[in-house]
């Protein structure tokens, strides 16, 4: 989920390369402030918001270009969480049966003796 | 019954009286009078059996409502039970499967593994390979730790909460209970105890926890085989390591524990604020270091829960946190069930402030213990009645704390989480409803074209 925020802000921005002076200069301070300095209230926070979201547009555009030249991109091969949410409950699902075939051969046992 | 109330009563005398003399006969001052009656009262439950041994396990993640004294005395209490002969462990699981133990696995040890108070563990060999719900397939002798429910541990201990709601009841309503709620402390308990009695239920929160951690190679738990299990009988794979009370000889074998630690918080964060799942009853007998250099999390009887509104309120409590800002702290908490009444909130907010700006070691580093469980009580010094699960969390938090320094004493917890609320802050700017407030006018002009 915001991964694809991510993208969709890196989106944004990569489309705006004449982004405003406003943004490039948030970038700057967020940049380089670093990761710890978004924990210095919410104008730090948007910087280095910002700051994120030009690392994302760099990897987009490496993305991009890496598809051009036929490559595999890394975010279109992360696997699908509500895919794998299904998938662990059909797991889940077979543990059930697994137990129940278990409760099933205990009590045919004690019919048995 | 009635009998088993006269036991409970003598006992407790009992280790009363055995305290007398260093409580001076009742003259003592207030916290050496009161750490005395901690300790008979600790000992007490441990002798009266598994019902007691959880009612203190209870109490000593409420510090909201119980003196320090006493929730730092049911914290060391020792869980340790004499050993159920094998004969009798080896009759629940016959009569469990209608097979001798030799017929289900390929190998059965005798000797237990650990006995507490309401299980006993024995190691076993599996007779044929298993593909479990989550993770790679057992082999066939892959070695499995066998947690069998001690006979008898539910009559005694279901009989036990009923004498105990009894005496409850009894003292609702008088000066001993003015700060809490016997009743519904019983309520909990009994709920606690019904949950683990049935240890099918741990086996699907371990699945489930295989399966949150599943792109974690760091993090493991133990995969259950559900062939071999029923609601007295889990099987689970058997998990090598050293308990974190076995430090020192797992450093010494080379294990990275710095390394351990911050990703065993990590870890931890992620259960709250990405999953809203986490392993409430954390100690460090439950906890492993593995050879492998992982974390291995055993016994998930007590798991806590959070939806998806609660884990953003929290967050914010721990931005709040980070940011030093006791009325921030107080409007997210209020929205997560904690009720200061009107004519309390200045001194409350004035008493968290002081716990805010307290909260920093000697090196600087924060500490949440004394923050999370000051804050608790300062909230039941002002007759606030703190939502089970608030209290639980915080209590949760500062065991990690405690686990983690113990790995590495100069670990900042609050910083570990920090990567969490911002990107779930992050996430909650992202979405498209709050962005399109925040946004200039030019900005939302272009992400209109973008979305149309
Ligand atoms: N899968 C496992 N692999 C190795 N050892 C295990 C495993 N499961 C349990 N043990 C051992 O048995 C002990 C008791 O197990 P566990 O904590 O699950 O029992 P419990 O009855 O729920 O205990 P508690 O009263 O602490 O909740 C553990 O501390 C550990 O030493």
């Amino acid at each position: 989920m915001t991964d694809d925020v991510m993208r969709f802000f890196a989106t944004w921005l990569f489309t705006h390369e004449a982004a405003d002076e406003e943004i490039k200069a948030a970038i700057r301070r967020g940049m380089a402030e670093g990761p710890e300095g978004m924990a210095g209230g919410p104008d730090a926070f948007v910087d280095g918001l910002a700051a994120m979201v030009e690392e994302e547009k760099e990897q987009l555009k490496r993305d991009l270009e890496a598809r051009a030249r036929g490559e595999e991109v890394a975010i279109e091969q992360q696997s699908d969480p509500a895919l794998d949410e299904v998938r662990f409950e059909v797991a889940e699902l077979r543990g059930r049966l697994d137990n129940i075939e278990a409760l099933l051969e205990a009590m045919l046992r004690k019919l048995g003796e | 019954m009635a009998s088993r109330s006269s036991a409970i009563v003598r006992v407790t005398l009992g280790e009363l009286m055995r305290v007398l003399p260093s409580a001076r006969f009742g003259l003592a001052p207030g916290p050496v009078r009161r750490a005395a009656w901690a300790r008979a009262l600790r000992r007490s439950f441990e002798r009266l059996g598994p019902a007691f041994v959880k009612l203190g396990q209870l109490i000593s993640v409420r510090p909201d409502e119980f003196s320090a004294e006493l929730v730092a005395e049911m914290q060391g209490m020792q869980d340790a039970v004499p050993a159920v002969p094998a004969a009798a462990i080896r009759a629940v699981i016959t009569r469990e499967f209608g097979a001798e133990p030799e017929v289900l696995f390929a190998t059965f040890e005798n000797e237990p593994l650990a006995a507490a108070s309401i299980a006993q563990v024995h190691r076993a060999t599996l007779a044929e390979e298993y593909r479990p719900v989550w993770g790679e397939t057992l082999p066939a002798g892959a070695e499995v730790a066998v947690k069998v429910v001690r006979p008898g541990a539910a009559a005694s201990i279901l009989s036990d909460v009923e004498v105990v709601r009894r005496m409850a009841l009894r003292f609702a309503g008088t000066r001993v209970t003015r700060r809490f709620d016997p009743v519904a402390l019983v309520d909990e308990f009994a709920a606690t105890v019904d949950r683990e009695l049935d240890l099918r239920q741990e086996g699907r929160f371990a699945d489930r926890f295989s399966f949150d951690f599943r792109d974690d190679p760091k993090v493991q738990v133990p995969r259950i085989v559900w062939t071999r299990s029923t609601s007295q009988v889990l099987t689970m794979e058997f998990i090598t390591g050293w308990r974190l009370s076995d430090l020192e000889i797992a450093r010494a074998a080379g294990v990275d524990c710095k390394g351990l630690a911050i990703h065993g918080a990590t870890a931890f964060m992620r259960q709250v604020f990405v999953y809203g799942r986490y392993h409430a009853d954390l100690h460090p007998a439950n906890i492993f270091v593995t050879p492998q250099n992982t974390i291995a999390y055993l016994d998930f009887g007590i798991v806590g829960y959070l939806t998806p509104e609660e884990r953003m309120n929290i967050t914010q409590v721990m931005a709040a946190l980070v940011y030093r800002d006791p009325d921030r702290a107080l409007r997210y908490s209020e929205k997560l069930g904690v009720h200061v009444p009107p004519g309390h909130v200045e001194p409350v907010r004035a008493g968290l402030g002081r716990l805010l700006d307290g909260d920093v070691r000697p090196d600087g580093t924060r500490d949440f213990a004394h923050f999370g469980l000051g804050f608790l009580k300062l909230l039941g010094e002002h007759g606030v009645a703190i939502p089970s699960g608030y209290g639980l969390l915080i209590k949760s938090l500062a065991t990690v704390e405690g686990v983690a320094r113990a790995l590495y004493p100069e670990i900042d917890i609050v910083s570990t989480a920090q990567p969490f609320t911002t990107r779930i802050l992050g996430q909650a700017m992202g979405d498209p409803v709050r962005v399109r407030e925040r946004m200039p006018a030019a900005v939302r002009a272009a992400l209109r074209v973008l979305t149309e």
